[in-house]
């Protein structure tokens, strides 16, 4: 076995070692971001408008389950809200795994020229940490933070209020004439999410884990008391006096030859059956294991057939 | 029919029907590829009875044209395809191995000693740290999750979250799953000499307690209540291994327990094996990501044989009754690979000290560990 292990070592494992760990070591990240170029998360939202609400159905990055996000307008009218693929606002120094969706093109009329109107967007998805950035390709820096009001609601609901003005740095038409085109989306930080979440979540099985220890200790002290006492009981039975039994008188008497008769035919019956060799098992060479392991054997046996030979093999 | 009619029929017949003038280059790869790995498993004996169907599976699916792994015209699955559709995407097989290894565990020593699930909680700490760092070489979050759970070395909770969250990966990962598993007694004893010194390595551990037949009967009881509670999103997993092991300990459904030991894990295992292998096919595998993910692999098993050790360490700061801290090692599950590793090295600093009951905890604890990190990256990505 451990001329195997051995030989296998050398020749396999270092050479599976080195060549893993150099794959990872060497490979530039450049190289790998272009191996893995394409996104495989792509959420796509689907929109459905109930009244003045437009909401947005999507499956969002890393999740299996899809969410709600829902818009609306004060200060004027909601008129449609597209998705915008990522790729159409790429933008060095804006990681799109910042945005667990695609973006959103918010169209609105009926604005007073010039005025400021309010979009209101609503999920459960968000956390209060939510932001909302805008991308605005006309401006000299195309993406700003919104300074968005983040509000909590019941229900762990939140809703990102963005004011916007006509015409200002946030519209991208760029011109006051009472219709508004605001391009962006909820913005969360990627690592922030990813390492926050992850170092709850390994406390989180120490946790668990610890609970069932808990448990387990607690259930096992209460067996434990069980089997003492019912040990204990049967200790008190075996303890009891005699007289508590009662006496168990022969129902005839027996002439004593008859006595010694059946007592000596029993005898010759059970001899018979005995070996007349006796076997000796002789293991010098048992280890603490082997020898726990017989002890605890012969003490499982019953006692008529246990013939004492247990020191004999140590 | 002329000459000519009958040549165009050969050269379409060949062309269309026959896979030598479709075979490519990267299927020969393939091929030569699961070679290797049939040949760890049958000259090796690495894991055989999951490398033998898992490199059956790479052989087969990587000859041109061989109906197996696609679609029928008519959209019905192909041989291998309705394996791995119903067995693998639908997540049954993991969950129906798992009710086999609940069937084939005796959770004993982890009941007599329950201070060991705190190891099996420590040494999961290389699945978060992988996590991270696959998602520095730019995984998806999903398939960080997947990679990561490598190092918890049990192979059914790594398929059964690859196919929930990353199915594109299954076939590297489960490899890679497995391969290390294999390679325990050759990844872990360096790691574990490194990290404790010869007096350590000599501690001897007082005898575990018996553990009574109702105490095992409710064991898997009390830990579903707790762990499906906490976690429910581990419940198909964690809910199948202890009915596995509740069939087990009531003992009147000897029938039931023998062929979930026996029998049904033996054909789910087959079917596994079958089913990933199939999904290494040339166009999916050969890229840097497989690659990557073996490396990670290793590493992540590395870790979580270091954190399992020093969880131990830090326990030990703590304990009245010193803990050997090789059995630390067993946190990584690998059930009994692992604990059998901590008593080799056990063993080899004192002949006297027999550690393989006490590895057995941790090693059991591992398993519900790493299931449990399972749940948490299920629930995280829900």
């Amino acid at each position: 076995m451990t001329r195997i292990t051995n030989r296998y070592f050398k020749r396999t494992f270092w050479m599976w070692l080195i060549f893993a760990l150099m794959m990872v070591a060497l490979t530039p990240k450049t190289a790998v971001w272009a191996a893995f170029g394409e996104d495989l998360e792509k959420p796509k939202p689907e929109f459905t408008r109930e009244g003045d609400v437009i909401t947005a159905k999507l499956i969002p990055r890393a999740k299996s389950t899809s969410v709600m996000i829902h818009f609306q307008v004060s200060g004027g009218r909601l008129v449609d809200v597209e998705g915008m693929d990522f790729k159409e606002a790429e933008h060095p120094g804006v990681d799109n795994k910042d945005f667990k969706s695609e973006l959103f093109m918010i169209k609105i009329d009926k604005v007073s020229p010039g005025g400021e109107v309010k979009v209101s967007i609503t999920s459960d998805f968000f956390s209060s940490s939510t932001q909302f950035w805008v991308f605005n390709r006309t401006s000299k820096d195309p993406w700003m933070n919104s300074d968005v009001q983040n509000q909590s609601l019941p229900d762990l609901v939140q809703k990102l209020v963005v004011s916007v003005k006509d015409g200002g740095p946030f519209d991208s038409d760029g011109t006051a004439d009472g219709r508004i085109t605001l391009v962006g989306g909820p913005k969360d930080s990627f690592w922030g999410y990813a390492l926050g979440t992850l170092f709850i979540r390994f406390f989180g099985i120490f946790l668990v884990l610890s609970i069932l220890m808990i448990g387990m200790i607690v259930s096992g002290k209460i067996f434990q008391m069980l089997d003492r006492k019912k040990e204990e009981r049967g200790k008190e039975i075996q303890l009891q006096p005699a007289a508590a039994t009662p006496d168990i008188q022969p129902a005839e008497t027996v002439e004593p030859e008859l006595a010694t008769a059946i007592c000596i035919a029993l005898h010759l019956h059970f001899s018979e059956q005995r070996s007349t060799a006796t076997s000796y098992f002789f293991t010098p060479a048992l280890s603490p294991w082997a020898r726990q392991g017989r002890e605890r054997i012969m003490n499982a046996r019953t006692i008529p057939t246990n013939r004492g030979n247990r020191l004999q093999n140590r | 029919m002329t000459w000519d009619q009958v040549l165009e029929l050969i050269k379409s017949i060949l062309l269309t029907q026959t896979g030598v003038p479709n075979l490519a280059i990267g299927q020969v790869i393939m091929i030569l590829i699961s070679f290797f790995f049939l040949y760890l498993a049958v000259a090796k004996e690495y894991e055989p009875l999951l490398l033998v169907p898992i490199g059956f599976g790479i052989f087969l699916v990587n000859f041109p044209l061989a109906p197996l792994m696609g679609f029928t015209e008519h959209g019905d699955p192909e041989l291998i395809r309705a394996f791995y559709k119903y067995g693998v995407q639908w997540e049954i097989i993991p969950c129906l191995i798992f009710l086999g290894l609940g069937a084939m565990t005796d959770f004993g020593p982890l009941i007599a000693n329950p201070k060991t699930l705190i190891i099996g909680a420590g040494a999961q700490i290389g699945v978060f740290i992988t996590y991270c760092g696959t998602l520095f070489f730019g995984f998806t979050l999903k398939e960080a999750a997947s990679v990561a759970i490598i190092g918890g070395a049990d192979g059914p909770t790594t398929i059964y979250l690859t196919a929930m969250l990353a199915p594109q990966l299954l076939g590297p990962n489960a490899l890679a799953a497995y391969s290390y598993m294999a390679m325990v007694p050759l990844i872990q004893p360096p790691i574990m000499r490194l990290m404790t010194t010869p007096e350590q390595r000599r501690i001897k551990m007082r005898q575990l307690r018996p553990v009574s037949a109702k105490e095992k009967l409710l064991f898997p009881l009390i830990a579903s209540i707790f762990i499906i509670l906490l976690i429910p999103a581990v419940a198909p997993l964690m809910g199948m291994f202890m009915f596995g092991n509740f069939m087990r300990e009531c003992g009147v459904v000897k029938r039931l327990s023998d062929t979930a030991q026996n029998a049904m894990m033996n054909i789910v295992t087959i079917l596994l094996g079958l089913s990933v292998g199939a999904t290494m096919q040339a166009d999916v595998f050969l890229s840097w990501k497989p690659m990557l993910i073996f490396g990670f692999g290793l590493l992540d098993f590395i870790i979580c044989t270091f954190g399992g050790i020093l969880t131990v360490h830090i326990m030990n700061l703590f304990l009245k009754e010193k803990m050997n801290p090789l059995i630390g090692s067993a946190g990584v599950s690998a059930v009994p690979m692992a604990a059998r590793v901590s008593q080799v090295e056990g063993q080899k600093a004192d002949p006297d000290n027999w550690l393989i009951m006490h590895a057995m905890g941790p090693n059991l604890a591992g398993v519900i560990g790493s299931a449990s990190a399972a749940g948490m990256f299920i629930a995280m990505f829900k």
